[in-house]
């Protein structure tokens, strides 16, 4: 199955092999891309579980877990949209929210990095605790410096793309890395570009975002969101505002993320998918988790009457 | 002026043409060509002080704490519908007085004071003289109070026109509220606000002909000076109601300005519109 999923993304012109060519970083990672060996462990994993497994004693345990999200409340006024939920993942893990339309992914991915703020619950970004203030009808974070920090470890995709339209596409990817991390201004181009090689828009970087298919738009936000090196990327149904070929291109960079064993919680309605990167699938229904399990587990043996319907309605 | 020019060179002109030449070159209209820099002047300052009160009037009017918001609703929705005359007469005179009045308390002894009871200022030592140039200050700050709360609405309107998604995703990446605003927020804003801006310049332009309320001999009213009918005690009548000539001038002078002006929005549109997918706007 793995194996089926090499080396996907091939540049798609002479003219990209060309643009990719004459970066030596987007021509490494497009090397790596080649040569990628299913059976090593990934290229991101290792660095990862090293800071991550040196502080938290629950590391000793096979893998350490980079999200953990306990007891998750959430409402807009009347609305509860999440009733309670426990989830994580470990290092290397790709766990899938699927479910219907309102069921409450999208709040619970935007509650892993604060952009909405859960009335009750908690959540650890690799062991730590984000420190929230305030009672049950209006909490914030307590430290915005916190917040800034663990946002700049997690990697977010939106069903948008949301590039920032006043900047071209290389400076919307070295602009949280020297922004926000205030890393090196060259260190950050030459791994942008790498990054920009590995979704396959190198030849892209200096357009503005409007001038790009919403397909090169979706993998410039993928670029934007690895360029940080995150801890966990959250993709937000990345496939959903696009056309079925574009769609394609975008799931085959998403892929190569799984294979490169990059931490990762998706939003998705392909359910195709989600059968085939997940480690962990999980069935939101109303503000609960119906079901969970690998993906054999899910989609082979579904236990859940309103899974196997959901299933049904999305044509498995 | 005339005397400057060398014999041979006035002979050569003609006396119809040496007359105009040194008509059109008297003192009154070298001053009256001078006064155009403070219409200029006016206008730049003016705008300048309009644009830092129309930010500063948004940033409060789209806060999210009530006491600056509330503030910043005022000055919004007041201003606009006060009339510029009233204000520019209005301005200048509280601004004089207030300063009238402090000084008043410190220098006026109770003595001098009680000797011009109800008079203003309370006694000479406090009064004070605005120079021409102070006075265009004055003028610069009420346009730019006037005009900032136009401007604040403009501005307003255009933040809220940014994609929400865009601002959503720099939170997301760990900008700060700061850095958003000012990496994000505000150089997206600008192509929503610059139509309405040109508009507020537009109208910045016009109130410059206010300038003459406050003392200051500007364009129009040296030109309604040398275009009415001048008598002089040795030559009689030298011309009789030319003022429409000079009122021609200005207009023409207001259209160069305006053209100018819509030249420089053009390219500011350009500049402010890289890379925006908006309709009409150049890439
Ligand atoms: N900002 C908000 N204010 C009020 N209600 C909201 C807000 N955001 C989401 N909701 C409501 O919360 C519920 C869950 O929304 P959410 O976006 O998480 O659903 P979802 O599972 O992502 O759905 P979809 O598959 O359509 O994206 C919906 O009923 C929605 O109307
Ligand atoms: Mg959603």
């Amino acid at each position: 199955m793995r194996s089926r999923l090499k080396g996907t993304i091939q540049p798609t012109s002479r003219e990209t092999r060309h643009a990719v060519a004459s970066y030596p970083s987007a021509r490494k990672a497009q090397q790596d891309h080649d040569n990628f060996d299913t059976n090593s462990p990934g290229l991101w994993a290792k660095p990862l579980a090293k800071p991550v497994c040196a502080r938290f004693l629950h590391c000793m345990n096979k893998r350490a877990t980079v999200v953990e999200i306990t007891d998750l409340h959430k409402s807009y006024a009347q609305l509860e949209v999440l009733k309670g939920i426990n989830l994580s993942a470990a290092v290397g893990e790709v766990v899938t929210l699927i479910g219907s339309s309102g069921s409450g992914k999208s709040t619970l991915l935007r509650c892993i990095n604060m952009l909405e703020v859960p009335e009750r619950g908690s959540v650890r970004i690799a062991g730590e605790e984000i420190r929230l203030v305030g009672n049950a009808h209006g909490r914030r974070p307590a430290d915005e410096g916190q917040i800034r920090r663990i946002r700049s470890e997690l990697g977010m995709v939106f069903q948008q793309f949301n590039l920032w339209s006043h900047l071209s596409i290389l400076d919307n990817v070295m602009e949280a890395p020297l922004v926000v991390q205030k890393r090196n201004r060259a260190e950050v181009r030459e791994e942008a570009m790498a990054m920009l090689g590995k979704v396959g828009i190198a030849d892209k970087a200096d357009r503005y975002p409007s001038q790009l298919s919403g397909g090169q738009q979706q993998r410039a936000a993928i670029a934007r969101a690895l360029c940080i090196n995150p801890k966990v990327m959250l993709f937000d149904e990345p496939t959903s505002a696009l056309d079925p070929e574009l769609e394609q291109e975008v799931v085959q960079v998403i892929q190569l993320l799984a294979e490169e064993g990059r931490t990762m919680v998706l939003v998705t309605h392909d359910m195709n998918l989600a059968r085939t990167i997940s480690s962990k699938v999980v069935f939101l229904h109303k503000g609960l988790i119906e079901e969970d399990g690998t993906s054999d587990e899910v989609f082979g043996a579904t236990k859940s009457a309103r899974l196997r319907q959901f299933l049904a309605a999305a044509g498995h | 002026m005339l005397d400057l020019l060398p014999e041979p060179l006035k002979a050569w002109l003609g006396p119809d043409v040496t007359f105009w030449l040194g008509y059109f070159t008297n003192g009154k209209h070298i001053a009256f060509f001078v006064s155009v820099h403070y219409t200029v002047l006016a206008a730049l300052l003016g705008a300048a002080c309009a644009l830092v009160f129309g930010l500063m009037g948004a940033a409060l009017w789209t806060s999210r704490n009530p006491w600056l918001r509330w503030p910043g609703a005022v000055y919004v929705n007041m201003v606009r519908g006060v009339p510029d005359v009233l204000f520019f007469l209005f301005f200048p005179l509280a601004f004089e007085q207030a300063m009238e009045w402090m000084r008043a308390s410190a220098v006026c002894t109770p003595e001098a004071a009680a000797e011009r009871a109800g008079q203003w200022p309370p006694c000479p030592d406090a009064n004070i003289f605005f120079s021409t140039y102070e006075y265009l200050a004055l003028a610069c700050v009420s346009l730019g109070i006037v005009y900032g709360a136009f401007a604040a609405n403009v501005i307003a309107g255009a933040m809220r026109s940014v994609p929400r998604g865009q601002l959503e995703a720099a939170r997301a990446f760990g900008l700060s509220a700061r850095q958003v605003l000012w990496r994000v927020h505000l150089p997206q804003m600008w192509i929503y606000a610059l139509p309405g801006l040109s508009n507020v310049w537009m109208l910045i332009i016009k109130a410059t002909s206010l300038l003459s309320l406050l003392q200051i001999a500007d364009i129009v009213q040296l030109a309604n000076r040398l275009g009415a009918p001048n008598f002089s005690r040795s030559a009689g009548l030298v011309h009789g109601d030319w003022r429409w000539g000079y009122y021609l001038v200005l207009l023409v002078f207001y259209i160069g300005l305006t053209f100018v002006s819509e030249r420089v929005f053009a390219a500011l549109t350009r500049r402010a519109s890289r890379g925006m997918a908006i309709e009409g706007a150049a890439r």
